[in-house]
């Protein structure tokens, strides 16, 4: 999923306090599942702002209101009535998100109370990790589906530095070191001389490095 | 034409001698004065000289203009390129323009990640890696092309270097790791320093099983400890340093004010060891910012004076 | 110290930890009382601790089952961390973590609660009424 964090209240109060009517949108896709911007979080949200509003002797009217997704105009397009009530949108989806009903309600500031940061597993209650970044061009199947583009803070494809130490990443000792997960799994899956190939340097012309992507599926236009 | 030396490195391994190389980090300012001083102080007691890149990516003085204050005094520069900040095509680019400026050595690396250096907010690069560009460094010369396939008017006729890490995780991989280094193009290795002889020792041999010593040759590192709690500090703290307890030991017991003399006891065993690994051509002296102890290091351990070549 | 400071407490219990509602003895002129019975105290999501400050509450107590003894094994631990959480958010709100506060005690110890109904009044004494609730 994608997994984003709430920004601070602090942050979110900077943002909105010039808006006397306020809605916040939730999204009950990536966030909700990362606990960041799903109907829970926006009520919680919503009460923390009124109380931290009135404290200061400000009356700020919000409105809450949670869509399936908001990268989809099939579900963005709920929120119109809502939308067209406010002053401005404060919504909890991820960056796509916040852009795409940005896009379809453009004369409302559309303002993000979520940081994005990656995509990523539930790998034990209440831990996430970030497991992908999207290169555009998976070269799982070499690495015993462990992505050193990744999980290596080197992005090393001939791995590893001589940094590992105990299993972890020289930067960061919470941090598993990914040519040790690596080379563990292709052990036990018996496939340690794909190690002993040279990786050659990589095209990463299939990533964000060439400008933002687009996937057209002809076959979907109608 | 460029008319540049063949590597002086190069000869004098090809020739059998023992080398011994040594290190320096360039200025954190735009003094040249800074690594000439540091040249003096080397001139005459070592073969050639690794001048670090942005090392623990502190900004630095370049790689490649230290190298050139060094050439110029007449010393033999290994410059060292690390993948952290520059893309194939800066790195191509620097390596063309030092072997134009009569550099001709170059020690392949990663580069430690720039959360550790002076400016972590920095975005990194890593477009290749060390492997890579051991690979890339040898299509320049070998094959005059770059790494487009277009040729060259002039190979950059680079020696070329990796380093090496004996005792990183994990262990059974290191000698995988090595044999890729030495098949993208490693003609020299410098290892990480050396302190726990016997694991060393084992290092050279798996190297020697693999057929690695005949094709590549191996100069161990070694940097002298100043106290014990240099030592902790460093096992502790630095990755891939192994520094046995009876090290440790004899530096504590040292009597005081006399610890430092026994670290350079210790470097001096060291290096007597090293001598006589087979498979080991020579010695990477890392005494960085202690650069004056070389001269005493290489003259006790019975390694003066250097080979000349005309 | 405001004489006419009516302190309201909002007490969330589980159903194990108080059979009926809370009757210790307490002056009622003096402060209100609030209680709001869950299935487990880990049912105190943070926006219904929240919606009891904006209701009037001054301060929030959330009754747990001591360790050990929770009828689902770990409710009491989440409830727990839910309200550690929501401490540090009502010093964001500047309301001030103190205002909540959470307690394990024996089923049906109407001395316990008691107890804690004059603690959390006497706090509210040097905390002052609600700031929100201007």
């Amino acid at each position: 999923m994608i997994v984003g964090e709430q920004k601070t209240l602090k942050e979110i109060k900077h943002m909105v306090a010039q808006y006397p009517k306020l809605l916040i949108l939730g999204c009950g896709t990536c966030v909700k599942t990362c606990f960041a911007g799903g109907e829970d979080e926006v009520a919680t949200l919503a009460s923390a702002l009124r109380l931290a509003f009135k404290k200061e002797g400000k009356q700020l009217e919000i409105q809450e209101l949670t869509v399936e997704r908001q990268c989809e105009d099939e579900f963005i397009q709920e929120a119109a009535e809502a939308v067209a009530r406010n002053d401005a949108v404060l919504s909890l989806a991820c960056g796509a998100g916040v852009q795409d009903i940005a896009r379809r309600f453009d004369r409302v500031p559309v303002l993000p109370g979520v940081n994005t940061t990656f995509i990523g597993v539930l790998e034990k209650p209440g831990l996430f990790t970030e497991e992908c970044s999207s290169c555009g061009d998976c070269v799982l199947a070499t690495f015993g589906a462990v992505c050193p583009i990744t999980r290596c803070a080197k992005k090393l494809l001939n791995g590893p530095c001589g940094g590992s130490r105990e299993g972890k990443c020289e930067i960061n000792p919470d941090i598993d070191c990914a040519w040790q997960l690596i080379i563990e799994r292709l052990q036990k899956l018996g496939q340690l001389d794909n190690l002993r190939k040279y990786v050659s340097a990589r095209s990463w012309r299939s990533g964000n490095a060439v400008g933002p992507r687009k996937l057209l599926r002809e076959d979907l236009v109608v | 034409m460029n008319m540049a030396k063949q590597s002086r490195l190069q000869q004098i391994l090809a020739k059998g001698h023992f080398a011994v190389t040594a290190e320096c980090g360039p200025p954190r300012g735009a003094n040249g004065e800074v690594i000439r001083q540091k040249g003096r102080l080397l001139k005459g007691y070592v073969d050639a000289v690794n001048v670090t890149d942005n090392q623990t990516a502190i900004v630095r003085m370049s790689s490649i203009a230290a190298c050139v204050h060094l050439r110029q005094m007449g010393l033999e520069p290994i410059m060292q390129l690390v993948t952290r900040d520059r893309n194939r095509i800066a790195l191509q680019s620097d390596i063309m323009g030092a072997y134009s400026l009569d550099i001709n050595n170059i020690l392949c690396l990663s580069g430690d990640h720039q959360t550790f250096g002076s400016q972590p907010e920095a975005l990194n690069v890593y477009d290749i890696d060390s492997v890579q560009l051991l690979h890339m460094v040898r299509g320049l010369r070998d094959e005059g092309k770059d790494m487009s396939g277009f040729e060259l008017d002039t190979p950059p006729r680079m020696f070329i270097g990796a380093a090496a890490n004996p005792f990183a995780d994990p262990l059974e991989y290191r000698a995988v790791r090595l044999a890729k280094k030495v098949e993208a193009g490693a003609d020299f290795i410098q290892t990480q320093c050396i302190y726990n002889l016997p694991r060393f020792k084992e290092w050279v041999r798996m190297a020697r099983e693999e057929g690695l010593t005949e094709k590549v040759h191996i100069l161990g590192g070694v940097t002298p400890l100043k106290s014990a709690r240099m030592a902790e500090y460093m096992a502790k703290s630095v990755p891939g340093i192994d520094i046995p307890d009876s090290i440790i030991e004899r530096l504590k017991s040292a009597p005081k004010g006399k610890a430092a003399e026994e670290g350079l006891n210790i470097c001096m065993e060291t290096i007597d060891e090293l001598r006589q690994i087979q498979g080991v051509h020579g010695v990477h002296i890392m005494a960085i910012e202690n650069e004056g102890k070389v001269a005493e290091i290489v003259g006790a351990a019975g390694l003066m004076p250097r080979p000349e070549f005309s | 110290m405001r004489n006419d400071f009516k302190p309201i407490i909002t007490m969330f219990h589980c159903a194990n930890a108080l059979k009926g509602d809370i009757s210790p003895a307490f002056p009622e002129n003096e402060l209100e009382i609030r209680s709001v019975r869950l299935p487990c105290s880990s049912m105190v999501k943070d926006v219904y601790l929240l919606r009891a400050y904006e209701d009037g509450a001054d301060a929030v107590v959330v009754l747990t089952c001591p360790e050990g003894e929770c009828r689902y094994i770990d409710g009491n631990i989440r409830a727990g961390k839910r309200v550690k959480r929501l401490q540090a958010l009502l010093d964001e709100i500047g309301l001030g973590g103190q205002r909540l506060s959470l307690f394990s005690i024996s089923p049906n110890d109407d001395d316990a609660i008691g107890q804690i109904i004059r603690k959390t009044a006497a706090d509210l004494v040097d905390l002052g009424p609600n700031p929100a609730m201007k």
